[in-house]
C-alpha cells in the first residue's frame, strides 16, 4: 500500500507568512509539497469555517500562520485569529477531529526557514495521527 | 498621471529613499528611484527585526489610501508604484542644470541575466567555479560569482557579480533557457572589428583588445569585413587601409552605408597618412600610424568606449532631487589600533555581522553557536566602537548603536533562550528617541540584560575553553574581566567613501565629519537648492528619525515643483474611470489569458492540462495563450479578443509585476479592471524548480506544473466571483487645519499653504512661535530669533494661512477628507470650519518642578529661567563662580519615565555660554547619561576640554541640594573618585524635561490616543511617526515626542506631506481589497464596529444601516470573521471565493 501522504491547506496571511513560504521556496529549502497555500489578507479574517470545511473536506490538517504578536500589518488581527483557533481547538473533537490536526504559528517574512520547519513537522504529526476521519468516511 | 507635476528624482532605494519616493507618487508626483545595488531596502534588508515589536513592520510605509497604486505585499519583496520609476543596479553619472530642470544621467550595471528568461532553477549556481564572499550575509558565508542578491526578491533572478566572474561560461551553457550572456558585461559589450590584411598585425591588435575585455572579431579583407559588418553588429572598426582587393577608404564608405552609426579608425603606415586624413572626410574620426604600441591602441580603444557607455545612459530630466544615500558603517578593522581583535579573532563580530547570524535566512540559520559547535552562552556588546573616538577622528555619536545593541540582547535571548547571558558594556547609553527609556528599563527588569558602564580595553582568547576573556575599566577605575562566548562590536557611522565626489556632483556641501552639511534649522534641505537629503546620508538615524526626514524632503522636493512652476498637484484624481457596462446580473464569461514571459515559462507549462482544468468550469468561455502579454502586439491582440469575444471576466496568468498592465488592459477593452484577477504563474516555478533537490527535471516538471494550475485556479475562483461594487467615496474638502503656532504649526501650515491649500491656524496663546519666543541660539550656535521673525513673517504674509490667535479648537468631527471643526475664539465667539485634514502641533512647555528647593531657593532656577536671566540683566550683574547643573530632575523616572532629549544638549549650550560670559567660572553638570547623540557630541567634547566637569550619579544616590547664605551646596557621590562631594555653588540649574500640551480632552476633541507619557500616539512608531491611528490626523513636532528645533521642523514638514496626501485627491476613493456590508443580511449587531481596527465602520442612524468609510477600510477582514450572518464581506476573498479555493485545495 503506498504511504500515506497528508493533505494539508494553509491559510497565510498576505504580508509574513507569505513571504515567508515564498522564500522557503526560493531558497531550496524542500519542504513536503502536498501543502496548499491559501492566501488571505490576514489572519484574522479565516472564520473557523474554513478552517472546519477544509477538515471535512479531505485536509488532513490545517495551519493558520501569521505575523508575530505585534506585527500584525493590521495592528491586531493575528491576537484575533489567536482567540478564534483557541477556541475552535476547544471544540474541534466534537466534530470528530484530533486537535492536533489545528495549528496556529507566527512565520515573519524572514523565517523561510521555519515555515518549511512547520511544514515538516505537520507532516509526520498527522502521518502519525493517520489520514482525518472526516475523509476516511467520505472515502 | 498629472502632468504639471513632473518627475523628481530619487537616489538611494533604502527606507529613505523609498519613503520619500511613496510620498512624492501618493501626491502626484512621478518618481524617478535610483539605486546602485540590485535590490531596495538598503540596510534594513539586512535587518529583520526592529525595536520597538523586535519583529518587522516595513509594509506599514505602503499607502494605506488608495492602495491599489502599489503592490500590497511585504516589502522586503520590492517595491511596486504606479508612478515610482524604480532602477537598480544604476548609478547617477552626471548632473547639470537647476530647480526644475535638472539634466540627470543614469547608467545602469549589466546583470549579465535577462530576468525575463531566468526561470530561477539554479543550475548556474551550481556549475560556477567561483566562490566570493556574500557581501548581504556581511561577508559571513560565500556565495558563487552569478547569484541571488538578495533572499526576498520578488523577481528573485540571478546576476553575476562583474568583480568575481572569471568568465569561463559554464552557467553559460549550464542555463536551460538561454537567460546568461556573459558579454553583456562592461566591455565585453563593445564589439570591436579589426580588418586587416597582415594577419601579425590583425591577430596582435586583437589579442590585446580581447585581453582588456572587449568582444573582437577580426576581417582579412575588406569583402570579409563588409559581409560580417551585414551579418552583425559592431561598435568600433580598426580599418586597415592599404589592402589588396577593395582598400580601406572604399571599405570605409561601404560600411558607412551599411552600419552609419559605426566608428572607424584607420590604420595607416607612415607613408599613407594623407590617405588616413582624407578617410576622415568619408567618416573615419581618427587614424593609428603603424606601428603602434598596445597603450595607443588601447587608449584609444578606451575613449571611444566610455563614448560608448555614456551614449548609452539613460537621460532624465527631474525638477528636484532627493538625495538618500546612506551611510558606511565601521569596519574595525582599519583601526591600527583593534584591541579588541575583530578579523582576527573569530568570536569578535560587528554588530551588522550579529544581525546577519540572528536572521533566520542568514548564513547561522538563526541559531548562535560557537566555532566548536557549543551554543552561545554569554555575549558581550562593546558600545561606541568607531564613535566618540577623538583618535579615530570621530568626534560625533553614532545614535541609533545603542538601540540596536539593547535589541539585539533581547533578540539573542529570544533565539538561545533565558539563560543566555547579555551584557552590554557602554559609556553613555543614549536611549534618548521617544519611548526608547522605557525599552531600556523593559530589557533590564523583564529581559534581564546587565549594563555594565565601563571601558573595555582588550579580548584575550583562552586556548582550552575558547572562551573569550574581556578586560575592562569600571567607572571607579577598577580593572575587571568577564568572559564570553562572543563579542558584539556596536559599530558606528561613517560617511559613504564616495561623499567627496558626490558633493561635487550635486554640489552640496559636507560637514567637518565628512557627511553632507544641511541648512539650518531645516535638516532635510542642502545648500544648492532644489537638492534634498533625506536619511544617513546626513549622519546616522534610527528608522523613525529616517521617515520623518524623507518626508521632509518629499514636501521640499515637491514644494520647489510647486513654487517653481506655480501650479499646484491641486485636485490629484484618481485614474478617469469611463463607466463600465453593469455585469452584475450576468453569469460570470471569464477569458483567461496564459502569458508564457517570452517562452520561458514554456518548458514547465503543460498547456493541455491548463486548459483542461479551465474548461471543466463553465465559467471560462476561453483560454487564450501568449507569448509576451505584457507589451507590444500580444498586448494588443489580446485588447482585441475581449472586444471580439465579450467576457465580462478577465483572468490573466503571468509574472505578478505585469499585474498593472492587465488592469489598463482591461480599461483599455472596455472592461470594469475591478472584474480582472491576475495570478502569479511565475514564483510558483520560481518555488518549484529551486526547491526541490531531491527530484529530478521531471518531477520537478511536474510540481510546476501542478502549482501553476493551482494558482491559475485561485485566479479563476477570485475573478469569478468578483463584484464590482464601488463602494462610497468621501469627497475631500481642500483646507486644513493646524492647532498651534509653535515652529511646527507654522512650518507644516507654511508647508501646506505653499502647495496652494488654504490653512487655518489655530492658537492659544497671544501670539506665534512658541517656546521658540524664549530660547536664543542653538547648540550649533544659529541665532533663532532672526529665523523666527522670519517664518513669523511668511506665515503671517502668506494669502493662504490665516492665523487665530487666543482660539482654541473644540470639536473636530467626521473622518479623513471632511472633518468639520469648531473653533472658539477670544470673546466668545465660534467659528465653523471643513477641512481636509488635521495636525496637531500644540508642543509643550518645560516641566515645572518643586524637587531641589526650586520655588523655595532663589539660587535654584530651571534651564529655561537660566536661558531667560542669561539674556536680561538678571545674571549679568551677578559674579558667578560656580554653577551646578542636574540633569533628570523628575525625568526618566516614574511618573515622568522619559527621556526629553534636548535637555543634556541644553546643559552643554548652557555651559559653554557661561564659560565664555565667565571664563574663571566652575561648571559640574551632574548626570545619569549625557545624550550628546549625532554631531552635538563635539559640543560634549568642547565642554569638558574648557573644562566643564561631568559627575554620573544614579538614581539610588541622588544628589542633595542645601540652602546656603549665598546660593547653595550640592551634595553629590562621585564614582570616579569613588566619594562624596559638597560643591558651593552660586547657583543650580535643574533640567526638568518636557511636558506635552495635549490634556486628554484635546485627545478627545481630535480623536487621538495619549502614549504611556501622554504624548500624541502615533499609528506606529517606526513606520508612521506623525500619522494618528485616526486617518486624517497628524501630530508633528514636541507635542509628538521631544525634539530638538531643527527635528521638530522636520517633524511638521513630515506632517504636512502626510496631509497633502489627502488634500491632492478630490475624493478618497476606496481600493479594490475593501469590505462591503450586504445590508439585507445585516443585523445591525454592530459587532464590526468593535472589531475595526482603523475604525472605518460606522452604524448610519438614519439610514439603519451600517456604513463603511472605504477610504478608510483595509480589508483586514476582521469585520468578515465575526459577523455572524456573513453580512460583512471582503472583496477578493468572500466566503463563495474561499469555499471555492478550500475545494480546490483539497482536490
Amino acid at each position: 500500500m503506498a504511504e500515506f501522504e497528508p493533505t494539508i491547506v494553509a491559510f497565510v496571511c498576505n504580508w509574513c507568512t507569505y513571504t515567508a513560504a515564498d522564500l522557503a521556496g526560493t531558497s531550496r529549502l524542500s519542504y513536503p509539497k502536498p501543502v496548499r497555500l491559501i492566501r488571505v489578507m490576514c489572519t484574522g479574517m479565516v472564520d473557523p469555517q474554513y478552517i472546519l470545511k477544509a477538515l471535512l473536506e479531505g485536509a488532513d490538517a490545517v495551519l493558520v500562520s501569521g505575523c508575530h504578536p505585534g506585527d500584525c500589518h493590521y495592528i491586531n488581527g493575528n491576537f484575533k485569529a489567536r482567540r478564534r483557533i483557541r477556541l475552535l481547538k476547544e471544540i474541534l473533537s466534537q466534530f470528530g477531529f484530533e486537535p492536533e490536526r489545528l495549528r496556529l504559528t507566527w512565520i515573519g517574512a524572514s523565517d523561510g526557514i521555519q515555515f518549511a520547519e512547520v511544514m515538516r513537522e505537520m507532516v509526520s504529526q498527522v502521518k502519525a495521527i493517520g489520514p482525518c476521519t472526516a475523509s476516511r468516511l467520505a472515502a | 498621471m498629472n502632468p504639471e507635476a513632473g518627475e523628481i528624482l530619487v537616489v538611494g532605494g533604502g527606507v529613505s529613499g523609498m519613503q520619500a519616493s511613496l510620498e512624492l507618487a501618493e501626491t502626484g508626483h512621478d518618481v524617478m528611484l535610483v539605486e546602485r545595488a540590485p535590490y531596495l531596502g538598503g540596510l534594513v534588508s539586512q535587518l529583520d527585526h526592529q525595536f520597538p515589536s523586535n519583529h518587522c513592520g516595513m509594509c506599514r510605509m505602503l499607502p494605506m489610501l488608495h492602495r491599489d497604486s502599489g503592490e500590497q505585499s511585504c516589502l522586503r519583496k520590492g517595491l511596486r508604484h504606479d508612478r515610482i520609476h524604480i532602477r537598480l543596479s544604476t548609478d547617477v553619472t552626471a548632473v547639470e542644470g537647476e530647480p526644475g530642470n535638472f539634466r540627470v544621467s543614469l547608467r545602469k550595471a549589466a546583470s549579465c541575466v535577462d530576468p525575463i528568461q531566468c526561470i530561477g532553477c539554479g543550475a548556474c549556481v551550481k556549475v560556477c567555479p567561483v566562490e566570493t564572499p556574500d557581501d548581504f550575509n556581511a561577508g559571513l558565508s560565500m556565495r558563487k560569482a552569478i547569484f541571488q542578491a538578495a533572499p526576498f526578491n520578488m523577481l528573485n533572478s540571478y546576476r553575476i557579480d562583474p568583480a568575481a566572474c572569471t568568465r569561463c561560461g559554464a552557467c553559460v551553457s549550464a542555463c536551460p533557457t538561454g537567460a546568461i550572456h556573459l558579454t553583456d558585461a562592461d566591455r565585453g559589450a563593445f564589439r570591436i572589428l579589426v580588418v586587416d590584411d597582415e594577419q601579425i598585425v590583425r591577430d596582435s591588435t586583437a589579442e590585446w583588445l580581447i585581453e582588456e575585455g572587449f568582444a573582437v572579431e577580426k576581417a582579412a579583407s575588406g569583402l570579409q569585413a563588409l559581409d560580417l559588418l551585414g551579418r552583425s553588429s559592431y561598435h568600433l572598426m580598426l580599418l586597415d587601409i592599404k589592402m589588396p582587393g577593395m582598400d580601406g577608404v572604399e571599405v570605409l564608405k561601404k560600411a558607412k552605408d551599411i552600419a552609419p552609426g559605426i566608428t572607424v579608425i584607420m590604420m595607416t603606415a607612415y607613408a599613407t597618412v594623407e590617405t588616413a586624413i582624407e578617410a576622415m572626410k568619408s567618416g573615419a574620426v581618427e587614424y593609428l600610424i603603424k606601428p603602434f604600441d598596445p597603450e595607443m591602441l588601447l587608449s584609444m580603444a578606451d575613449k571611444h568606449y566610455q563614448a560608448f557607455v555614456e551614449a548609452a545612459d539613460e537621460k532624465i530630466t527631474a525638477g528636484a532631487i532627493v538625495l538618500t544615500g546612506g551611510a558606511a558603517l565601521y569596519d574595525p578593522s582599519g583601526d591600527p589600533r583593534n584591541t579588541l581583535e575583530y578579523g582576527v579573532l573569530p568570536q569578535v563580530v560587528t554588530s551588522l555581522e550579529f544581525e546577519r547570524m540572528l536572521s533566520p535566512a542568514g548564513p547561522c540559520k538563526g541559531l548562535l553557536l560557537r566555532a566548536d559547535g557549543k551554543p552561545v552562552s554569554r555575549i558581550a556588546w562593546i558600545q561606541c566602537v568607531g564613535s566618540r573616538d577623538l583618535q579615530l577622528g570621530a568626534d560625533y555619536c553614532s545614535s541609533i548603536c545603542c538601540m540596536i545593541s539593547i535589541k539585539e540582547a533581547l533578540l539573542a535571548r529570544e533565539v538561545s533562550g533565558e539563560n543566555l547571558r547579555a551584557d552590554i558594556f557602554f559609556t553613555d547609553m543614549r536611549v534618548c528617541g521617544k519611548g526608547f527609556h522605557r525599552y531600556k528599563e523593559l530589557a533590564e527588569s523583564a529581559g534581564h540584560i546587565r549594563f555594565i558602564r565601563g571601558r573595555v580595553h582588550s579580548a584575550i582568547p583562552e586556548a582550552v575553553s575558547g572562551d573569550l576573556q574581556i578586560r575592562y575599566v569600571s567607572l571607579s577605575g577598577i580593572e575587571k574581566e568577564e568572559s564570553y562566548d562572543l563579542i558584539v562590536l556596536a559599530i558606528g557611522q561613517r560617511p559613504h567613501p564616495d561623499m567627496p565626489r558626490l558633493a561635487e556632483r550635486y554640489g552640496f556641501s559636507l560637514n567637518a565629519s565628512g557627511f553632507a552639511e544641511s541648512l539650518p534649522f531645516s535638516p532635510s534641505e542642502t545648500h544648492r537648492a532644489g537638492i534634498f537629503m533625506a536619511g544617513s546620508f546626513s549622519g546616522l538615524k534610527d528608522i523613525r528619525e529616517s521617515v520623518i526626514q524623507a518626508s521632509a524632503a518629499a514636501v521640499n522636493a515637491s514644494r520647489t515643483m510647486s513654487v517653481l512652476s506655480k501650479s499646484f498637484p491641486q485636485h490629484l484624481d484618481t485614474k478617469d474611470i469611463p463607466p463600465f457596462p453593469d455585469v452584475s446580473r450576468e453569469p460570470s464569461r471569464v477569458l483567461a489569458a496564459i502569458c508564457s514571459c517570452d517562452a520561458a515559462l514554456d518548458v514547465c507549462m503543460d498547456a493541455a492540462s491548463v486548459v483542461q482544468r479551465l474548461r471543466q468550469d463553465p465559467a471560462v468561455q476561453d483560454v487564450l495563450f501568449f507569448n509576451h502579454l505584457c507589451a507590444g502586439q500580444d498586448r494588443e491582440s489580446l485588447i482585441q479578443e475581449i472586444r471580439q469575444r465579450h467576457p465580462n471576466r478577465l483572468l490573466t496568468a503571468s509574472c505578478a509585476s505585469c499585474a498593472d498592465i492587465f488592469q489598463e488592459v482591461a480599461v483599455a477593452a472596455g472592461m470594469d479592471p475591478r472584474l480582472s484577477v491576475t495570478a502569479d504563474i511565475r514564483m510558483p516555478v520560481l518555488c518549484a524548480m529551486s526547491s526541490s533537490k531531491a527530484l529530478d527535471t521531471a518531477a520537478k516538471m511536474q510540481q510546476c506544473a501542478d502549482l501553476m494550475n493551482s494558482a491559475i485556479s485561485e485566479g479563476l475562483v477570485r475573478v469569478k466571483h468578483a463584484d464590482a461594487v464601488k463602494p462610497s467615496e468621501t469627497a475631500v474638502t481642500a483646507r486644513a487645519l493646524v492647532a498651534g503656532a509653535g515652529i511646527a504649526g507654522m512650518t507644516a501650515a507654511l508647508a501646506i499653504a505653499d502647495h496652494g491649500y488654504p490653512v487655518d491656524v489655530v492658537e492659544r496663546s497671544d501670539r506665534v512661535g512658541g517656546n521658540l519666543n524664549w530660547i536664543h541660539h542653538t547648540l550649533d550656535g544659529h541665532d533663532v530669533q532672526p529665523y523666527l521673525e522670519e517664518i513669523r513673517q511668511k506665515v503671517e504674509s502668506h494669502p493662504r494661512i490665516q492665523v487665530y490667535t487666543r482660539a482654541q479648537v473644540m470639536g473636530v468631527w467626521g473622518e479623513a477628507g471632511h472633518f468639520y471643526t469648531t473653533v472658539a475664539g477670544p470673546d466668545n465667539s465660534v467659528m465653523q470650519f471643513e477641512h481636509g485634514s488635521v495636525i496637531l502641533a500644540t508642543g509643550g512647555a518645560e516641566a515645572s518642578t518643586s524637587l531641589y528647593g526650586h520655588g523655595t531657593n532663589p539660587a535654584v532656577l530651571t534651564q529655561k529661567e537660566l536661558e531667560t536671566a542669561l539674556h536680561s540683566d538678571a545674571l549679568a550683574s551677578r559674579e558667578l563662580s560656580s554653577v551646578v547643573m542636574i540633569q533628570c530632575v523628575g525625568s526618566r523616572e516614574a511618573p515622568r519615565n522619559y527621556c526629553s532629549r534636548v535637555c543634556c544638549q541644553t546643559a552643554v549650550k548652557q555651559a559653554l555660554a557661561l564659560k565664555s560670559q565667565y571664563p574663571d567660572v566652575r561648571i559640574y553638570v551632574l548626570y545619569r547619561d549625557m545624550m550628546l547623540y549625532g554631531f552635538s557630541e563635539s559640543a560634549y567634547t568642547r565642554a569638558r576640554r574648557e573644562g566643564v566637569v561631568f559627575i554620573p550619579y544614579s538614581l539610588d544616590q541622588k544628589p542633595e541640594v542645601v540652602p546656603a547664605e549665598t546660593g547653595a551646596c550640592v551634595r553629590v557621590f562621585d564614582p570616579v573618585s569613588d566619594r562624596r562631594l559638597e560643591i558651593e555653588t552660586d547657583i543650580v540649574v535643574l533640567a526638568t524635561g518636557i511636558v506635552p500640551a495635549f490634556t486628554s480632552d484635546d485627545g478627545d476633541i481630535f480623536g487621538v490616543e495619549r502614549d504611556p507619557d501622554r504624548f500624541f500616539m502615533e499609528a506606529d512608531a517606526k513606520w508612521r511617526p506623525v500619522d494618528a491611528m485616526k486617518t486624517g490626523v497628524f501630530g508633528c513636532g514636541i507635542v509628538n515626542a521631544p525634539l530638538t528645533i531643527s527635528e521638530t521642523v522636520a517633524s511638521a514638514q513630515a506632517a504636512a506631506m502626510r496631509a497633502l496626501r489627502i488634500l491632492t485627491r478630490t475624493t478618497l476613493a476606496s481600493s479594490r481589497i475593501t469590505a462591503v456590508v450586504r445590508h439585507s443580511l445585516c443585523s445591525r449587531c454592530q459587532l464590526c464596529i468593535a472589531a475595526c481596527p482603523y475604525q472605518a465602520r460606522v452604524l448610519d442612524t438614519e439610514a439603519d444601516q451600517i456604513r463603511v468609510n472605504a477610504a478608510m477600510c483595509q480589508g483586514c477582514g476582521a469585520c468578515a470573521s465575526i459577523c455572524p450572518n456573513s453580512a460583512a464581506v471582503v472583496e477578493g476573498f468572500s466566503m463563495p471565493q474561499l469555499f471555492e479555493m478550500i475545494d480546490i485545495a483539497v482536490q
